[in-house]
């Protein structure tokens, strides 16, 4: 039995119950009374995947149904790995133990694009064909993915037999539906993925043929068999009546986020240029402050948690922030659970919001101002003023805070030398902040400094720039080191090849496939991991296909040239994209949703405005 | 307030959770089942929970001690059914007391060892009959040679199905603490054929005068 053969080797690898499974909140079935069977892969360690919010939203919604029985899968740590390769252990289910590739669906999620190769790694150790084209004409597994980076999915289109678009709650068990019938039926695989490709939001990429220009460039992309030649992302309109599971697994381990979290809203009114999540999630939808109360509730009531998260884009822009800590800090208070909000955003951090999460646990302060001068923030469309930054501070301050940490990119379009140098003045001036700040807190003051470099995404209006190159972020690294004068700012800035793959594999289009394959066949497992990720690894296998990273992280693309997801939509319109991108060119902001609507056209599958017209 | 001594069983897949998550787990598992723990004042206000004696990653027990105090008191059955439905696989809470020994009075255990090889047998007696077990410890002051033979008692050995069953008892608590895998080295070392632990098994304390630790 396999679960023998797991167990005779789980105490040789470093947190063995990564592995095992059995955790409370989990869900069992009897395989003997369950039509179809997913297993939900998340390619990247437990660790990670246990953090993730959408797997659970999905294993808990797919299990609601009664014949449909959903699992959890991780890709293995290093020493776990070899021993699987070298015990024949195929990769397994969390909750049954069962082989990987006797199930009917092995589904992925794509959050991160360095997440590319675990993703081939695990298909490999799960013993299922990696190229698609490989697998056959039975129904089963059919290999699917979901998750932001659906939003190009072109790199791996060699290996998917579709993609999901959008959010999953309705659309999943509309497949799981067509899938169950048409296997009942005795359909083939190619016969059910060309009925898939009619659900709205699925995408079957063997159904479409992409042609080249002689520069390199998409030249067209052209659906056969009757597979539309747009798919449109789903998007769920009431957030009040979705979804929400009121439990979730609780591991043993200590995971990357380790709590429960209530989804406070979808989209984001912000419009940052750079954040594409801020586009992709269109439109803004919140819950109402009694959903999330309960939600939130419910989930502490069943997992015994001690931390309760608020989770979204931008919590504080929730319409009802304050009726919804306070409801929540009800219940909290006097049971000891601890209420936190990652996603605060400076402009309107009001001090009674700041006040009501003091009351719980003082801990650093994090803010993202993205760029260090106004200028460029006002290109970023980052609607974050200086007085603002230094208003909050001194509240945080006040309030007993020692700690901030500021983040930023570097490499963003138009930046200078001036706007780096502005990242160190920022900072200098929270610090003289501190110092005049009268009522001051005892601790030792410090202030972080982080830069990452921008890496331009699709559906962005920043899609059509190039990233900037290494030798140039190393360049305006050591002009930011040299402005940096106090010892209480603390710069963490590090330079690897990994961003210009991320920005290679985010607009790449289906060629990259192949380096994707070699990579792997490399060595590359947990590209995401910085010890694993192996930049030499990734040149030989462009070089080896003829291609050049440059071409897809550090060309400017024209307005009017074919993106290799011009097929795709995700409700913002490109001509949208195209405007702010001149708007940011000419260092002009767009106010936030809520103000003023800048006609994206995410809209559209509400069938009204956002939010109700302001009187004038 | 009161305190309550919760005696429990880990087995199966649940003995992959270490000491520390086994912590966490029952911390959990004791909100859920919504009884009136007591939480300790002042800043980081935390639940009274103890584990007397910790149990080894792998290790399986039938005697696990974990003591609780809530703010009120509740009856043994009441506690036994608030706080098995909220455990996960694996762990099952089969009595409820008050605490009579502390940590302190802890002095050894018993465990049932189930192991697979070659010759096991006879390479067990010839492994037993050398004059001094040394392994090597690591102290704080480096590593140090110590003889771990009068430590080890064997009350029990048999032949079964192509296994070798071991019943040990060795010392255990704050004192000189050894752990089952301490001999189970040795005796793999020893033997040099492969030996593969198949069962570990906590089936006892004792306190130091030799009494359960009850």
């Amino acid at each position: 039995m396999l679960k023998d053969k797991i167990e005779a080797h789980l105490l040789e690898v470093q947190r063995p119950s990564r592995y095992s499974g059995g955790e409370v909140g989990q869900v069992m079935k009897d395989k003997s009374k369950v039509d179809v069977r997913f297993a939900f892969c998340f390619p990247d360690i437990y660790d990670v995947g246990m953090s993730h919010l959408g797997m659970k939203i999905l294993y808990s919604l797919i299990n609601e149904r009664e014949n449909y029985w959903c699992e959890r899968v991780f890709a293995p740590w290093e020493d776990m790995e070899e021993i699987m390769r070298r015990e024949d252990i195929p990769l397994y289910a969390l909750e049954s133990l069962d082989p990987v590739k006797d199930f009917d669906f092995i589904g992925f999620t794509l959050q991160y694009e360095m997440s590319y190769t675990c993703i081939l790694n695990m298909l490999d150790l799960a013993g299922v064909p990696i190229l698609q084209k490989d697998r056959g004409e039975a129904i089963a597994p059919i290999v699917c993915a979901g998750g932001p980076c659906c939003c190009n999915p072109e790199p791996l289109c060699d290996f998917f037999d579709l993609f999901i678009l959008g959010e999953g709650e309705e659309v999943n068990l509309e497949l799981m539906d067509l899938y169950k019938d048409m296997r009942d039926a005795g359909s083939t695989r190619s016969e059910f993925l060309r009925a898939a490709a009619k659900i709205p939001g699925i995408y079957v990429p063997s159904l479409y043929d992409v042609a080249y220009n002689e520069d390199g460039t998409v030249c067209s992309v052209t659906p056969k068999d009757g597979a539309p030649a747009v798919v449109q992302k789903r998007v769920m309109t009431d957030m009040d009546k979705s979804y929400y599971p009121d439990n979730v697994v609780v591991p043993f381990i200590e995971v990357v986020h380790d709590r429960v979290s209530v989804e406070v809203l979808r989209g984001c009114i912000r419009g940052c240029r750079f954040c594409q999540a801020g586009f992709l999630y269109r439109p803004f939808r919140e819950k109402s402050a009694e959903t999330i109360v309960r939600q939130g509730i419910a989930l502490c009531e069943h997992s015994g948690y001690d931390e309760l998260s608020l989770s979204s884009l931008s919590t504080s822009d929730h319409s009802q922030i304050e009726g919804v800590l306070d409801g929540l800090l009800d219940y909290t208070a006097d049971r000891h659970i601890n209420l936190s909000l990652p996603s605060l955003r400076i402009d309107n951090f009001s001090e009674s919001v700041l006040e009501k999460i003091t009351t719980v646990r003082k801990s650093g302060l994090t803010f993202a101002p993205e760029a260090g001068t106004q200028r460029l923030r006002d290109v970023i469309n980052k609607n974050v003023t200086e007085d603002e930054v230094m208003r909050t501070c001194s509240i945080a301050f006040q309030g007993g805070y020692t700690q901030v940490k500021l983040y930023f990119m570097m490499g963003l379009p138009t930046e200078t030398d001036e706007d780096i140098v502005g990242i160190a003045d920022l900072a200098q001036k929270v610090v003289n902040l501190f110092y005049d700040t009268p009522e001051r807190p005892k601790g030792k003051l410090q202030v972080s400094i982080s830069t990452a470099t921008f890496v331009p995404k699709p559906f962005t209006p920043f899609e059509f720039e190039p990233q900037t190159e290494k030798a140039e972020i190393i360049r305006k690294q050591q002009v930011l080191r040299a402005a940096i004068k106090s010892k209480k700012i603390k710069a963490s800035m590090h330079i690897s090849d990994v961003s210009q793959m991320e920005a290679v594999l985010a607009r790449g289009d289906r060629r990259l496939g192949a380096v994707l394959y070699d990579v792997w066949k490399d060595g590359g497992h947990l590209d995401a991991w910085d010890d694993f990720f192996v930049a030499e690894r990734w040149y030989a296998a462009f070089e080896k296909n003829g291609l050049d990273p440059a071409f897809y992280a550090n060309r400017k693309r024209s307005y009017d040239e074919v993106m290799p997801w011009d097929h795709l939509d995700y409700m913002v319109s490109k001509k949208f994209l195209i405007h702010e991108n001149e708007k940011a060119h000419a260092e002009q902001t767009t106010p936030p949703c809520r103000d003023f609507c800048g006609g994206c056209g995410a809209n559209q599958c509400l069938g009204r405005a956002c939010f109700p017209k302001k009187e004038a | 307030m009161q305190d309550y001594r919760i005696v429990f069983e880990k087995r199966g897949r649940v003995k992959y959770i270490s000491h520390l998550d086994l912590n966490r787990c029952m911390l959990r598992a004791v909100r859920r089942s919504g009884l009136p723990a007591w939480y300790t004042e002042g800043f980081h206000p935390h639940m009274y929970l103890m584990f007397p004696l910790a149990l080894s990653l792998g290790a399986e027990s039938t005697c696990e001690v974990m003591d609780i105090r809530l703010t009120q008191e509740v009856p043994p059955e009441e506690i036994l059914a608030r706080l098995n439905p909220a455990l996960p696989e694996g762990l099952k809470a089969y009595e409820v007391r008050e605490p009579k020994n502390v940590t302190q009075d802890i002095g050894s255990a018993e465990y049932e060892v189930t192991l697979v090889g070659e010759d096991l047998a006879a390479k067990w007696d010839a492994f037993l009959s050398q004059e001094q077990i040394l392994i090597e410890k690591k102290t704080k002051k480096g590593m140090k040679e110590l003889d771990i033979k009068p430590k080890i008692t064997v009350t029990d050995v048999s032949e079964a199905d192509g296994a070798l069953h071991l019943t040990l008892r060795l010392p255990a608590g704050n004192e000189g603490n050894i752990n089952v895998s301490v001999v189970t080295d040795a005796f793999a070392k020893f033997a040099e054929t492969g030996v593969l632990v198949r069962k570990v098994l906590r089936t006892k304390i004792f306190c130091l005068d030799g009494a359960v630790f009850f």
